[in-house]
This record gives structure tokens, C-alpha cells and sequence, in this order.
């Protein structure tokens, strides 16, 4: 390679790939897949767009989406347009405006691309996509095993088995931070050491929360391992309060669905940072990225909402492989269209020769094909 | 995507293109992977080692192979010994799911990736500015808007100068950074001093220290998630080994 050679057109930007034949095809039947386990359990499709004026899609909870968002200028209105990085605020301001008058609970779901400036070491995905649903319009307990249950058997549909849920609470971390009384660099500072699980800098910065963020750490792990540390904890109250509907949430889980692996990390705090109550991450044994993650928040009004948004990316790399049709090579010789059609219904892809060839078997293989139809048989090569 | 496979072998189908290519797509019983860095700190680590039950002789770690994957005394641990800086690295990509590395490199590469849940309290020294014994005063610095410097960590430096109002121009070396100064190349260093001797033996006065550093025993978050008896597990252990130190 010369120094100066140019790039080719085949390079994309950095984080855009283009998905080849068998990859497009697994990610739109994954996702549907997933969509259809969200519409058994009466979430219904929405679909929001791919560019809102910048001041809508980053209003209220989206302000946390401001870093990871591209933004273009309207030609016509002249007004700062931006691309979505996350779809969650938009069904949340769906819920809040078009669907203000709609019944409570409000389910729904969604399905789409998303693109984000990128994290460093992730330049990698910039183009995304999400499937998830949200509950809109209720608090409970029940409300937010619903959305783990669901996205549980959503995965098991996937033939993903080694998943498991890490349950945590940002809105924990955040009350603890800010009973130590710290403002500005210390905070952040602390914040960072938290997120880092850098036992020795919270330690260091933690002053007078120093002990009971340690023993938080401490907790993370297995669901039945880490309740009891967590309940056995004395935390200030409001703090407790917490605290127990974490706990709450887990057990209900554990109770509805004992198969379930569930890992609790008290001070888990990552993510868009909109999140007030229970929040979840998937993971999946082998996998290094997260599958999805969800959690509770306040919509538009602060009406209570809990969501989950899986990454289909993710998910079909623990996913079950897809079969694809067999495809047929049907000669060019063959006038009637119903015995092709009869294969179609049959689950074959028919690929029609354009013109008559010399060795139809070699012209079928070239063409990936396994079978050969000609004069109203199937023949397989 | 490793999800696909075509039901006919067709040799153009397109492979797998993913990430998943890489060794953290391990199953769940697969021996956990512990990244060693070579030299100073590895050192410092040979009795914790030993402690720990992993191995023998802690003084002996990996020689007599030129395989740089070995196995240890525990079935479940097997070791790699890479490059102190590129034991992050390992880790944050789920190489490692577990290792050891200097604060220092934690710092300069901050991976979201990687948890740092134990202190060893081994291989202590700082990250330091330092400049030519015979240095105009250290205001001058201060007062100008731009300074070059030497160092291997470019990112620590780059924010330690920022948060003063100065632009920091990089040199980026990977040694021998005190030669810098001395052969016109840059105006003062970043480095890491222990002893602070080559300093000296160099014509260089250490300054301002950045940060104090001591070795952590870093894992992977994903692995920590995912496996947590067997991480869990594995801290103890290191965990035990510097208590029976310290006792």
C-alpha cells in the first residue's frame, strides 16, 4: 500500500457498515420476532421519526441525549433539526401529546434506527437499531416485572438461553452522592469512581458516604447473594425507600419466573441518565456488548413510564442462526407460472432464469441455487 | 454476524463479520483469562501470587514458555503476560476478563469497560512533570499558553494542562522520555518516577506530581455481570492474598 493512496468508495464513515444478503435478512426476521412477542402482550406498533426539531427531541428527559446527538439545519424552516440517538422520549412524548387522551395503561412499542455521535472505543456503532415497549402511565411493582417478563420471553423466542437482567437503581447512587454534600469537580469526580467500580478513589472521595457506597459495591453479584447485603444494610431513609422497591422488584421476578438470572448492582448508574426507579440491563453469556437495557422514568408531566429497548445487533449475534429458503433455479424454458408459485407457498425462493442456458445445473449453482425446475419437476442437485 | 449460517455451503455466502470473533466469547465454564503486565509491577506481584494460590513460584511466572498463554495452578485461571499498557486493553476488550495494571494506565486510557474493585497497594509511584535542572523558573510555564512535552501519556497530560489553561503539545514517546528536554525535542516530560534516579542521572528535576498510583486488580464489566460467582471468586482470592500480607 502506498502512503497516498486514496480510500475507496467502498469505505464507509466510521460506525456505518452496510449488512450483506443473510445479516439483513436475520436482523429484520429477529426483529419482527421480537415485535411479535411485544404485540402478544398488547403493545401496539408506533413510529416515530428519524429527525425532530432539536428542541422537542431534546426536551425534559431527552436533555440527556444531548451529547450523542448529530444535528442538521432545516432548509426550510431553518430551525436546528436532530437526528434521534435513542427512541425512548420519542414514544414518551407521543404518549404525552398525540396520546395524552389514550387509556391508561398505555402500551406500546416501537421499532427502528437510531445514530449517535459515539463513545470513544465504540466508534464502531453509530448506526443502531432498537425494538423495545414501553408501559406508559403507571407505578407499580407489577408494571416493572411486566416489562423483564416480556423482554425475557422475547429473548427465549431468539433461542438466546444464557441471558441474564442486572437490576439496579441510578436514582440510589444519585441520593447517596448527593447526601455527601459534594457539588462541582468532587462530585464528578466521585460519580466517575462509582462508575468505574474504582474501590480505591471512592474510598478516597467518598467522606462521609464513603462506607455505605463501599458496602454498596460490595452487594453487586447474584440476586440471592446481594438482597440480603442490600437489606441487611442501614441506609439513611429515603434512601431505604429505594432501596426496598429494588428489592421488591427482584423478588417478584425471582417469584414469577425462577429461571431467571438476575444480578443486582446497587450502584449501576450507566446509561442515558433519564432514569428515576428499577432500570435493567440484559446480558447474555459470551456476549461482550449489552443486549438492551430499560427502566423507569418520568415521561412528558412527569407521568410515571417503565421501557425496555433491546440492540437487535446484539441479540443476533446470541441468537438462534435463521434458516434461510432453499432457492430453486427455475429454467427459462418453463411457461407456466404455477408451478414456481406452488414452490413459493411451498417455503422455496424461486430465482427464474432470464434466458435459456446450455447446462442448467452449473448455471443454478453459479446462482447459489440447490434445485433446478424445469419441465414440472424439482430436481435437486 | 456469527448468528448465520446459510443452509447451503455456498463459499461466497457472506461470514461473519462480527466482533464476536474474539475470545471473550467464551462459554460459561471456560477458564477465566488473567493479564499480566511484564516487568516492574509483575515483580512486585510474585508474592502476592503466591499467596493467592495461582502459582508456585511467583519470581518464575511464564518462563521457560515462549507460549504466551499459560496455565496456572487453578484449572479455571489460565494467564497471558502482555505489555503493562496493553493490559487495559486486553481487559476492556474481554480478552482478560480479569488483570492487574497501574492506576497510571487506568487513567490515561479510562475504558468504561473495565471495574476496578481492588487496590493491591503494590508497585506505588506518581505520574510527574519534570523539567531540565537548569529550567527557567516554572512561571514562565505557567503563564504561556502552549508547551510541549514528552511523554507516553499523552491523554493525562493533555487534561492535567487543559485544567491549567494551557494547550499541550505532545511529543509521544514510548521511552527514554528524559532525553527529551536535553535534545530540544520538548520542554518538560510526563513520566512515571519512583525512585526519581534517571531523573536525576539525566539533568531533570521532578516538579509538580500529577497523581500518586498503585497497581489494581481491574475485570472486565460485562464478565463481572455475567460470570459474577466466578469473578467474585477470584477477588477474594486477591483479596485474601493482601490480607495474609498485611497480617
Amino acid at each position: 500500500m502506498r502512503l497516498t493512496e486514496e480510500p475507496g468508495t467502498a469505505l464507509l464513515p466510521s460506525g456505518f457498515i452496510d449488512l450483506l444478503q443473510h445479516e439483513a435478512e436475520a436482523e429484520a426476521r429477529g426483529i419482527e420476532a421480537v415485535m411479535d412477542v411485544f404485540a402478544g402482550h398488547g403493545y401496539e406498533r408506533v413510529r416515530p421519526p428519524l429527525l425532530e426539531f432539536e428542541t422537542s427531541l431534546l426536551h425534559g428527559a431527552g436533555q440527556a441525549l444531548e451529547e450523542q446527538t448529530f444535528r442538521l439545519m432545516d432548509p426550510e424552516s431553518r430551525r436546528m433539526m436532530a437526528l434521534r440517538p435513542d427512541m425512548t422520549t420519542q414514544i414518551a412524548r407521543i404518549a404525552a401529546t398525540r396520546l395524552a387522551g389514550s387509556p391508561r395503561p398505555l402500551r406500546l412499542s416501537y421499532a427502528g434506527s437510531c445514530i449517535l455521535v459515539g463513545t470513544q472505543g465504540r466508534e464502531t456503532e453509530r448506526q443502531i437499531s432498537q425494538a423495545g415497549i414501553e408501559l406508559i402511565g403507571i407505578d407499580s411493582i407489577e408494571a416493572d416485572t411486566e416489562i423483564v417478563l416480556i423482554a425475557a420471553e422475547a429473548l427465549r423466542t431468539l433461542g438466546i438461553e444464557s441471558f441474564s437482567f442486572d437490576l439496579s437503581c441510578p436514582a440510589l447512587v444519585q441520593g447517596l452522592v448527593d447526601l455527601s454534600g459534594y457539588t462541582g469537580a468532587r462530585r464528578a469526580q466521585l460519580v466517575h469512581a462509582l462508575d468505574r467500580k474504582d474501590m480505591a478513589a471512592v474510598a478516597e472521595l467518598g467522606g462521609p458516604v464513603a462506607a455505605i457506597l463501599t458496602a454498596l459495591v460490595e452487594a453487586c453479584g447474584p440476586a440471592d447473594t446481594a438482597l440480603p447485603i442490600l437489606e441487611g444494610l442501614s441506609l439513611p431513609p429515603r434512601i431505604r425507600e429505594i432501596a426496598d422497591r429494588l428489592i421488591a422488584v427482584v423478588r417478584a421476578l425471582g417469584d414469577r419466573d425462577p429461571s431467571l438470572r438476575l444480578t443486582v448492582d446497587p450502584v449501576e448508574f450507566r446509561g442515558w441518565q433519564y432514569h428515576t426507579g428499577v432500570c435493567m440491563t440484559v446480558f447474555a453469556v459470551g456476549q461482550r456488548e449489552e443486549l438492551g437495557r430499560g427502566g423507569r422514568y418520568l415521561a412528558q408531566g412527569d407521568e410515571p413510564a417503565c421501557g425496555l429497548t433491546f440492540r437487535p445487533e446484539i441479540l443476533l449475534r446470541a441468537a438462534r442462526p435463521i434458516t434461510l429458503k432453499p432457492r430453486v433455479y427455475i429454467a427459462a424454458e418453463v411457461a407456466d407460472a404455477a408451478g414456481p408459485a406452488r414452490l413459493r407457498r411451498d417455503g422455496y425462493a424461486t430465482v427464474a432464469g432470464l434466458a435459456p442456458v446450455d447446462d442448467l445445473a452449473a448455471e443454478a449453482r453459479r446462482l447459489k441455487c440447490r434445485f433446478v425446475f424445469v419441465a414440472d419437476e424439482l430436481i435437486t442437485l | 454476524m456469527t448468528a448465520l449460517t446459510a443452509p447451503d455451503s455456498s463459499p461466497d455466502a457472506p461470514r461473519a463479520a462480527s466482533p464476536c470473533a474474539t475470545s471473550s466469547c467464551v462459554a460459561s465454564d471456560a477458564p477465566l483469562v488473567l493479564a499480566l503486565p511484564k516487568g516492574r509491577i509483575l515483580k512486585a506481584l510474585g508474592p502476592v501470587l503466591e499467596r493467592t494460590g495461582l502459582f508456585h513460584d511467583g519470581s518464575a511466572i511464564g518462563e521457560g514458555t515462549r507460549s504466551l498463554r499459560f496455565p496456572t495452578q487453578d484449572p479455571q485461571v489460565d494467564v497471558v503476560r502482555v505489555r503493562s499498557f496493553d493490559v487495559a486493553t486486553f481487559v476492556a476488550h474481554g480478552g482478560a476478563q480479569i488483570g492487574v495494571c497501574g492506576a497510571d494506565v487506568l487513567m490515561e486510557f479510562d475504558y468504561p469497560d473495565i471495574y476496578a474493585p481492588l487496590d493491591l497497594g503494590i508497585g506505588g509511584c506518581r505520574i510527574s512533570i519534570a523539567r531540565p535542572v537548569d529550567a527557567r523558573h516554572e512561571e514562565t510555564a505557567v503563564a504561556s499558553s502552549h508547551i510541549r512535552v514528552a511523554t507516553k501519556y499523552p491523554t493525562i497530560t493533555r487534561r492535567h494542562f487543559a485544567t491549567q489553561g494551557i494547550n499541550a503539545e505532545i511529543v509521544h514517546l514510548h521511552g527514554a522520555m528524559e532525553l527529551a528536554p536535553t535534545l530540544d525535542m520538548a520542554s518538560i516530560i510526563v513520566d512515571l518516577v519512583d525512585t526519581g534516579s534517571t531523573l536525576k542521572a539525566n539533568g531533570l528535576r521532578e516538579t509538580e506530581v500529577i497523581a500518586h498510583v498503585t497497581s489494581r486488580l481491574i475485570v472486565n464489566r460485562v464478565a463481572l455481570k455475567t460470570r459474577p460467582e466466578a469473578i467474585r471468586a477470584l477477588i477474594e482470592r486477591f483479596r485474601d492474598a493482601l490480607q495474609e500480607k498485611a497480617a
